[in-house]
């Protein structure tokens, strides 16, 4: 069988308290990043803070995939993180969230 | 004919290159050019979950999803697990619903090497869904790196529009959703799905829109019933009466002359008496 016990839902901001603890993924438009922490946009304009792996030290594109733990409202905690490049349509990504997690959940979670 | 269900989004799906060519027979549903229940030849944009929950009948090694039956597929995600063998590449395709395992046989050594994925890359696999030992996983023949990220969320709103489609196509009511699930319509909103406040309507066909178009779903209810799995098995066929029981909604009389007009098509044919019949494509 395909292994389906750990997927790691796409999700904006808004749905991340429904995901607290568990591992989600996003794709943030970066403002800021420093050494531990990653200052950025969720697909639904909400800010959120990402606390960056220890071991990463890519050079971050305008739009990053994060993968990681839900550490609170609006904190990840990240495990792996995707240069996205510098052209992706977030408008597009967050309504493919709501459509995941809202009335297509059987196709995905 | 049958009403075109869909609103002409057929075309969208129609696309992919791999679907038969829709001829004005075959337009059935947002499928586009598909009959469901029958032979699929087209390709189906899948999860790793949609795979984890596709049946396999003990009676053939087909799997089926949504109703269709699954042969070319197609998945996005991203590569874990590489293991490069002499004779094959294989990994872990995770694709935010779960993982599965993709293997590519190698046809030159050096080819391979030029395009095999990279562990933490995301790519796009073209394959056939098997299972081995129990374990479903995925033979490629394509796995492409993927460069334009767009391409992911493309991904995923495909497997969400043939998914509903499939279900309509059953004239299943499972999964229509009851409220608009998306807030707001951006620029590159999903316009088909989006923007209608009655959006999922446009799925079926427009019953009013077309003259006697009672008379078309019936054909196409019908139709699908002979199109079943269950119904392709059985040697003579379906009675007259099986299948007027199952029209709920619809007089005998209907029944009959939805099956008269399927004989004139060709879609099914009389077997041992003017009373049973069967689909042409079993």
């Amino acid at each position: 069988m395909t292994d389906t016990c750990n997927p790691r839902p796409m999700v904006n901001a808004g749905l991340l308290k429904k995901y607290l603890g568990r591992r989600v993924t996003t794709v943030v438009k970066v403002f800021r990043s420093d050494g531990a922490d990653l200052v950025g946009q969720a697909p639904d304009g909400i800010s959120i803070t990402v606390r960056k792996a220890a071991s990463s030290s890519i050079t971050l594109s305008h739009f990053v995939e994060v993968v990681g733990v839900v550490e609170g409202e609006s904190a990840l905690r990240a495990e792996i993180c995707t240069n996205f490049g510098d052209a992706f349509d977030m408008v597009t990504y967050n309504q493919l969230c709501q459509l995941a997690n809202c009335d297509n959940r059987d196709c995905f979670v | 004919m049958y009403s075109g269900a869909g609103g002409g989004d057929g075309s969208m799906f129609a696309g992919g290159g791999f679907m038969p060519s829709q001829s004005q027979a075959n337009d059935f549903g947002g499928g586009g050019g598909r009959r469901s229940g029958s032979q699929n030849s087209g390709l189906l944009p899948l999860t790793a979950k949609m795979i984890s929950q596709a049946i396999q009948k003990p009676s053939d090694e087909n799997f089926y999803v949504d109703g269709v039956d699954v042969n070319n597929v197609t998945l996005v995600g991203m590569v874990h697990d590489k293991e490069e063998r002499a004779t094959d590449v294989s990994f872990q395709l995770d694709d935010t619903t779960g993982q599965i395992e993709v293997k590519r046989w190698s046809v030159l050594l050096t080819l391979l090497a030029h395009h095999s994925p990279w562990n933490f890359t995301y790519v796009r696999v073209h394959g056939h869904l098997r299972s081995f030992q129990g374990k479903r996983n995925i033979v490629a023949f394509s796995v492409r790196p993927i460069t334009d990220f767009n391409e992911l969320t493309f991904h995923f709103l495909e497997v969400i529009y043939v998914h509903l489609s499939n279900i309509r196509a059953q004239g299943g009511t499972a999964a229509a959703p009851t409220h608009a699930a998306t807030a707001g319509v951006g620029p590159h909103g999903i316009a088909t799905i989006a923007t209608n406040p009655s959006h999922y309507n446009q799925y079926l066909p427009p019953a009013s829109a077309m003259v006697g178009g009672n008379v078309d779903e019936c054909q196409k209810r019908v139709h699908m019933i002979f199109e079943e799995p269950e119904s392709l098995l059985i040697e003579q066929g379906l009675h007259i009466d099986q299948v007027a029981q199952r029209m709920v909604g619809y007089s005998r009389q209907q029944v009959k002359e939805a099956i008269e007009f399927l004989v004139n098509e060709g879609f099914v044919y009389s077997t041992i008496d003017d009373d049973h019949y069967k689909s042409t494509n079993a």
